[in-house]
């Protein structure tokens, strides 16, 4: 009885482990990919630091300040995803 | 019963190995077929689950079939064990706790492979290193600790029965809990490693753990919470935390996995502390391991109980070759996880997680020191020297006070740079009013902090933690006050709809909440006070404001143990307010005793009776009587906590786009992640 169980849990388990199915392969990381990912975190700080100025959190000064320094760095993303998605394109 | 067991283990055994190596050589061999053979890897680690879950449900069914020829369950059951501690018994010894902790690992590889599509290549990796893990925990079960060994001989018609103090309702959910968060960790751990190994490109991989790395924290937290709760009701010394070895087992991991939470953040949003984040998670998955070491090897009870045991020399082993991977790895890709943005100012919510993070490495260091000093004195010197609360007191309270006065601070804080403007604004009135509940404790005299340190350490507990419960506030109100100007809706409402739109953030702000709780129940131990006293009936002893009057003592009996108790009435400035029996229980089949104290719980304090035993000579009862204040503020706080925490985990609603301006002059930036 024992003996029987094992077989058929070895017996199910090798069937589920080596029967033929479609294989998933996901998309290859690339620098866009990842650069995407940068912009939607800078877009998310940007929405943060917004929210915390009207909530009067920062003075004007630091507001500004701040906002310019991450308008600087979605744009030198943008810049970046433009000009490989340019070399993608030809 | 048994072979089937011992068998499913082989077998898991077996496909673990298989999911390691196919793994491996279907991500290192890019040629045709290795992606059917990464397939076949993933699924053996997926029917591991099934091998592990047949040997985990062949021990618990044996355990209920009181099959006392296999050797574990004769030592941790016996007939007449009520069932939910039969089941307990899983995890009771150190062969079933091995063993769940397979269970568990099989459990969280089964749920990662099945959601192996949010980024294939990458649970790939992590999968072959959560295989690595599995096949050092199943060659434990299969060959150290096998929970299946049958008894040698005469096997006895009864079992040992359980530890006595292991025979309490908590007892039955603590143990998993601490185990999901040990066991939990590896999967960060794996991902971290999986993203280091393949340089994989961005911070995706902390997205994708981040619900796994708070799943398993909070685990891990509950289970220390209920591990103290466990220790107070039942331990019957009237504390709830004794800085024992295996309490501090649980608490390394914890400190080193808050420390991570908080200092991704600044990898998610900034791209900095890769290289500091990687050897958090690292850390913290080797405290886990170690953790369990310590907890089942033996080690902190003596050295010579170390080498004795069959598993410590595995444990060792293992963390050897796991930190040396972890090195090579780091070595051979470090440049990849260069910073992209440097610290600005030391005024920011960069260097509050950098300071936050420091208190808390300083902390597990403390206590790692702390718990290892009597093992090393032991092996250097022969002498054993016992460290105890006052060494973690001396140095835990600064450093918890430092960390209240971060948590407090931290979150009001600009990412790069907060102008003293900016502080005064977000810090002034939260200040004032911390300072002015300071000083009302001072005026209607409830603590003297000029007293003695307890006292000046009580103080500064509640100032700090009132100035936590009151930035949280404001910050809630103000982003509340934000929502309901931007739409019109009543302030309750602009409440729900702010959390719900940044739930990690609100969530958060709950958990420090509650930590924060926490922290002023602890203040409270600097007032514990007790008494002892023989009571005749009728007899009375004061504590506090209560009158503990003795009304009569009795005895019990049940298959499972014998009892004594007393019944006292409890009355509060004159006026009766309840009964309370506490009792002490001896157990028939291990022959042990144990103490099941009464607690009369309130916001205010506890009242804790514990019957310590009787006169040998009047047969009288000796009552031993506490009074802890506000010791119920640590479990309330522990609730918030995990409330928070639970809501951090929960999505957030989507937010609506923010606009660009387009000021700058883009031809003058460089590469996103150049400027190093």
């Amino acid at each position: 009885m024992i003996g029987v169980a094992g077989l058929l849990l070895t017996a199910g388990l090798l069937l589920f482990v080596f029967s033929p199915a479609r294989v998933f392969v996901g998309e290859e990381k690339t620098r866009v990919s990842y650069l995407r990912e940068r912009k939607d975190a800078v877009y998310e700080n940007l929405r943060d630091l917004n929210f915390e100025y009207k909530a009067g959190k920062l003075s004007d000064a630091d507001y500004e300040s701040l906002r310019n320094s991450l308008e600087s760095e979605a744009a030198a993303i943008l810049a970046e995803i433009e000009q490989l998605e340019a070399v993608e394109s030809r | 019963m048994a072979e089937l067991g011992s068998y499913s283990l082989l077998l898991a055994l077996a496909l673990s190995v298989y999911a390691f190596i196919a793994g491996i050589l279907a991500l290192v061999r890019k040629r045709a077929g290795s992606d059917v053979l990464g397939e076949t890897a993933r699924r053996a680690g997926i029917a591991v689950f099934g091998a592990v879950l047949v040997s985990s449900v062949v021990l618990v069914v044996a355990t209920f079939q009181n099959n006392f020829s296999i050797a574990y369950i004769l030592h941790h059951s016996n007939i007449d064990l009520p069932a939910p501690y039969k089941f307990a018994a899983l995890w009771s010894g150190q062969e079933g706790s091995l063993l769940f902790w397979s269970f568990l690992l099989a459990g969280y590889g089964l749920v990662l492979r099945l959601r192996h599509k949010v980024d294939a290549q990458l649970v790939a990796y992590a999968s072959v290193i959560i295989s690595a893990v599995q096949v050092f925990f199943l060659l434990l079960n299969n060959f150290a600790a096998n929970p299946f060994a049958m008894v040698q001989g005469t096997i006895p018609p009864d079992g040992n029965g359980l530890n006595p103090l292991l025979q309490y309702p908590e007892m039955v959910i603590h143990p998993p809990m601490l185990y999901l968060g040990y066991v939990g960790f590896t999967v960060p751990f794996a991902f971290a490693l999986a993203a280091l190994i393949m340089k994989y490109p961005g911070e995706k991989w902390i997205h994708i753990t981040r619900r796994w790395t708070m799943v398993t924290w909070a685990f891990l937290g509950v289970g220390i919470f209920l591990g103290a709760h466990w220790a107070y009701y039942v331990l019957g010394w009237g504390g709830y935390w004794a800085w024992d070895p295996v309490e501090n087992a649980s608490f390394l991991p914890w400190l080193t996995g808050t420390a991570f939470l908080h200092s991704v953040m600044m990898q998610e949003k900034r791209g900095m502390l890769k290289i500091w984040n990687m050897w958090l998670i690292f850390s913290t998955f080797l405290l886990s391991i170690f953790g369990t070491f310590l907890t089942r090897s033996g080690i902190v009870s003596s050295v010579h109980a170390f080498a004795q045991s069959g598993i410590g020399p595995w444990f060792v082993t293992f963390l050897a070759i796991t930190l040396a991977a972890c090195t090579y790895f780091f070595i051979q890709n470090r440049a990849h996880l260069r910073s992209e943005n440097r610290l600005e100012s030391l005024v920011s919510r960069e260097s509050s997680f950098l300071f936050n993070n420091l208190i808390l490495l300083v902390a597990c260091f403390t206590v790692l020191w702390g718990t290892l000093f009597p093992v090393l004195s032991e092996w250097v010197q022969g002498t054993k020297v016992t460290v105890g609360p006052p060494f973690f007191n001396k140095v835990m309270i600064p450093v918890a006070l430092l960390l209240t006065l971060l948590t407090a601070v931290g979150p009001l804080l600009s990412w790069r740079k907060t102008s003293p403007d900016s502080i005064r604004r977000n810090l002034l009135l939260p200040t004032m009013f911390s300072v002015a509940v300071g000083v009302v404790v001072i005026v209607f005299g409830w603590i003297r902090p000029w007293t003695a340190q307890a006292d000046f350490y009580s103080w500064m507990t509640l100032v700090l933690a009132t100035l936590v419960l009151s930035t949280v506030l404001s910050e809630f109100y103000r982003g509340g006050m934000v929502i309901a100007k931007q739409t019109g809706r009543n302030i309750a409402s602009s409440l729900y709809v702010l959390t719900r739109r940044n739930t990690r953030r609100y969530g958060g702000y709950i958990a420090h909440f509650g930590f924060a709780v926490v922290l002023i129940g602890f203040a409270g131990a600097a007032f514990n006070q007790d008494i002892e006293r023989e009571l005749k009936n009728g007899e009375s002893m004061q504590i506090g404001s209560y009158t503990i009057t003795c009304r009569t003592h009795t005895q019990d009996d049940n298959p499972n143990y014998s009892s004594v108790w007393a019944i006292m009435d409890i009355s509060k400035d004159g006026k009766p307010v309840d009964v309370m029996y506490p009792e002490r229980r001896f157990f028939k089949a291990s022959q042990q005793a144990s103490t099941m104290p009464a607690v009369l719980s309130t916001m205010r304090e506890d009242l804790y009776l514990v019957y310590s035993g009787e006169n040998q000579d009047s047969g009288n009862p000796i009552i031993k009587a506490h009074l802890n204040p506000l010791v119920k503020w640590i479990w309330t706080g522990a609730h918030i906590l995990l409330l928070g925490t639970i809501l951090a985990m929960v999505p957030s609603l989507a937010t609506s786009k923010v606009p660009i301006r387009k000021t700058v002059l883009v031809e003058e930036r460089q590469p996103v992640g150049a400027n190093d």
